[in-house]
């Protein structure tokens, strides 16, 4: 269909260049050339969500945290959560694994298998569980701050991030080294 | 030609005119040649007529000398003297139409106020807003969050409207208001929470979360246990984990963070 | 029958999706149109006209209010709790050990189901959605036995990790 037009088209093109009024009629020529080669099909108007959604499909989700700037917003909700998932994991895991086997995860048996650790595993193994819990409880705070509408501007939020940051690091050395 | 003007202008110049003293001056004053600052721009691009091939950066150096301060300008000198299809939103260039919001350097930001940084070693690179299907380049497909404003009916309604006379409101009543009527629904604050990146579709983004807070802070406005009744579910509000990228990156110095925990408190002890 | 039936077309949902929202990719140019021009949450394909408004889930302060003023008491009230068991030993105080556990699972249990609506919610992910979730409830049901079991058989959580933490 488009082909036979177009080379329809094609053919009284020719003829007309080649013809002796060709020069003249130059201006009409284009008109005429303008008009056909712009195809017009009628459509209702209800066409236009289907035409929309095939763009649509097509179309690509923009970069998002992997282009995101890091700021101290964002990056500590995510440490916040990612702190509670893993303190939840451990607690879930350790009942969990009573239940199933009371006397392999008695408390006598997990007691002696960690003080026959050597003492730069335990102490490791203890500021990996205080950072976490100290974050989450410290950021918590904070949290329940905002809940009450308390330090809700970004000045609020990053000092109170901060004072979080910082204090986490001190409990973290004090909790691992609390006997 | 240009040696033969500034022949006639030393000219005048040797002979020390009284009458023309100014003009003279004027003429002086040949054009500062300032140094070239070449800066580098990586823009996203990706064109609907090739929907087969993948969204890139693509790289334009531009003179900062012979372009305005901002990244909307550097923006619009790359479409005129560049790459014309270089396709973006802008109309007002002064922050007020929320058109230019877009990516720049890992922020949200409108074009039109955000400086470009004049160090010529660091590239900038460009992004429309986050998590947002792409329309063309730099242009985000706006669709779903003007529904979702539309859906919190951010008109005024009162059963029972003063007849007559103007519909009044206390200084203090009218102060709440501040801070949240300013809002350009540019959607940077929106397209920067990790909770509307997620859950786009049923989560009310910050924008329209503090225009829905809006019309409850006003006095005037009766509808407020309907507007709260709607709130009322897992996704639209709850989804709000406090992140504070919303206000973080407000080009506006607007507070939608603080709003929604206002909102929230109001729901809990409603 | 019915209940393939269901899975064929969650799967087709998810399926769907995936050409939808997934990067561009070659199964995007399938021939199969139909499918393709469907709603599914999160795509491109928007519900309704540009000039409907969107629809709101239905109303249930269960799932709103309450659910949030419960969250934030259950953590304001862990902060005294985990003071209080940091100076007291947990043989000592049985009751406040019980609590702490309880209160400590179901802070665990809502955590996790925060991060189930946000990331795998069954709207998206309607298999995946629901294993997830009906597998929390399985393990906090679980983990509720098992600590009760700890508590009144062995020597109760703030005592064992009091003597881990000194071992």
């Amino acid at each position: 269909m488009m082909s036979t037009r177009a080379l329809g088209l094609g053919h009284s093109l020719r003829k007309a260049a080649f013809g002796p009024s060709a020069v003249r009629n130059q201006l009409m020529l284009r008109n005429i050339v303008g008009k056909r080669s712009v195809q017009i099909q009628s459509m209702p108007a209800s066409a236009q969500d289907q035409i929309l959604n095939k763009q649509r499909i097509h179309r690509p989700s923009s970069p998002h945290f992997t282009i995101y700037q890091p700021q101290l917003t964002w990056l500590g909700s995510i440490a916040n959560r990612v702190t509670g998932v893993g303190l939840s994991v451990l607690l879930y895991g350790f009942s969990i694994a009573y239940l199933v086997a009371p006397t392999t995860f008695s408390s006598a048996n997990v007691v002696e298998t960690i003080a026959g650790l050597p003492e730069g595993v335990k102490y490791a193994g203890k500021a990996i569980l205080a950072a976490p819990f100290a974050f989450h409880s410290l950021n918590g705070l904070r949290h329940l701050g905002w809940d009450m509408v308390k330090f809700t501007s970004v000045k609020g939020a990053y000092m109170t991030g901060y004072v979080v940051l910082g204090a986490t690091a001190i409990s973290t050395v004090a909790l691992t080294f609390l006997k | 030609m240009q040696s033969l003007l500034t022949a006639t202008r030393s000219n005048q110049l040797s002979l020390g005119k009284r009458a023309f003293s100014s003009s003279v001056s004027r003429w002086q004053a040949v054009p500062q040649q300032k140094p070239v600052l070449m800066k580098e721009f990586k823009i996203y691009r990706w064109n609907p007529d090739q929907p087969e091939k993948k969204p890139e950066l693509e790289s334009f150096k531009i003179d900062l000398n012979q372009t305005g301060p901002m990244v909307l300008d550097a923006l619009i000198k790359i479409k005129n003297e560049v790459d014309p299809t270089l396709t973006f939103r802008r109309s007002c260039r002064e922050g007020i139409c929320g058109s230019c919001a877009m990516n720049i350097d890992g922020q949200n930001t409108l074009a039109c106020l955000c400086r470009i940084d004049r160090e010529g070693s660091k590239d900038t690179k460009i992004y429309p807003l986050p998590h947002m299907y792409v329309v063309k380049d730099l242009v985000p497909d706006m669709t779903l969050f003007y529904k979702q404003y539309k859906s919190i009916q951010p008109w005024l309604q009162n059963d029972n409207p003063p007849s007559g006379t103007e519909h009044l409101q206390s200084p203090e009543d009218r102060k709440k208001l501040d801070g949240m009527y300013e809002c350009i629904l540019c959607a940077c604050c929106s397209t920067s929470c990790p909770s509307y990146w997620w859950n786009q579709d049923e989560y009310l983004c910050p924008a329209t979360l503090m225009q829905a807070y809006r019309w409850l802070a006003d006095s005037r406005d009766t509808n407020g246990a309907e507007r709260r009744e709607k709130l009322q579910n897992e996704m639209s509000l709850y989804r709000c984990h406090t992140i504070f990228n919303c206000s973080r990156t407000c080009p506006k110095g607007l507070n939608p963070a603080q709003a929604i925990a206002q909102l929230k408190l109001e729901l809990a002890t409603e | 029958m019915s209940s393939s039936l269901v899975l064929r077309s969650a799967l087709k949902r998810t399926f769907g999706r995936r050409i939808a929202a997934g990067p561009i990719s070659q199964a995007r140019y399938a021939t199969n149109d139909a499918a393709q021009l469907q709603y599914v949450p999160g795509g491109p394909i928007i519900q309704g006209t540009v000039n409907d408004p969107t629809s709101f889930p239905p109303s249930s302060r269960t799932h709103g209010s309450h659910h949030w003023a419960f969250e934030r008491l259950l953590s304001a009230s862990l902060v005294p709790m985990t003071a209080a068991a940091f100076v007291t030993s947990g043989t000592a105080y049985p009751i406040l050990d019980g609590v702490l556990g309880v209160s400590l699972v179901m802070h665990s249990h809502l955590g996790f189901d925060a991060c189930i609506v946000d990331y795998l919610h069954t709207r998206k992910f309607p298999v995946t959605g629901q294993i997830v979730k009906w597998g929390l409830r399985t393990a906090t049901v679980a983990t509720l036995i098992g600590i009760y079991q700890f508590n009144t058989n062995d020597i109760g959580l703030t005592e064992l990790i009091a003597k881990a933490w000194t071992a």
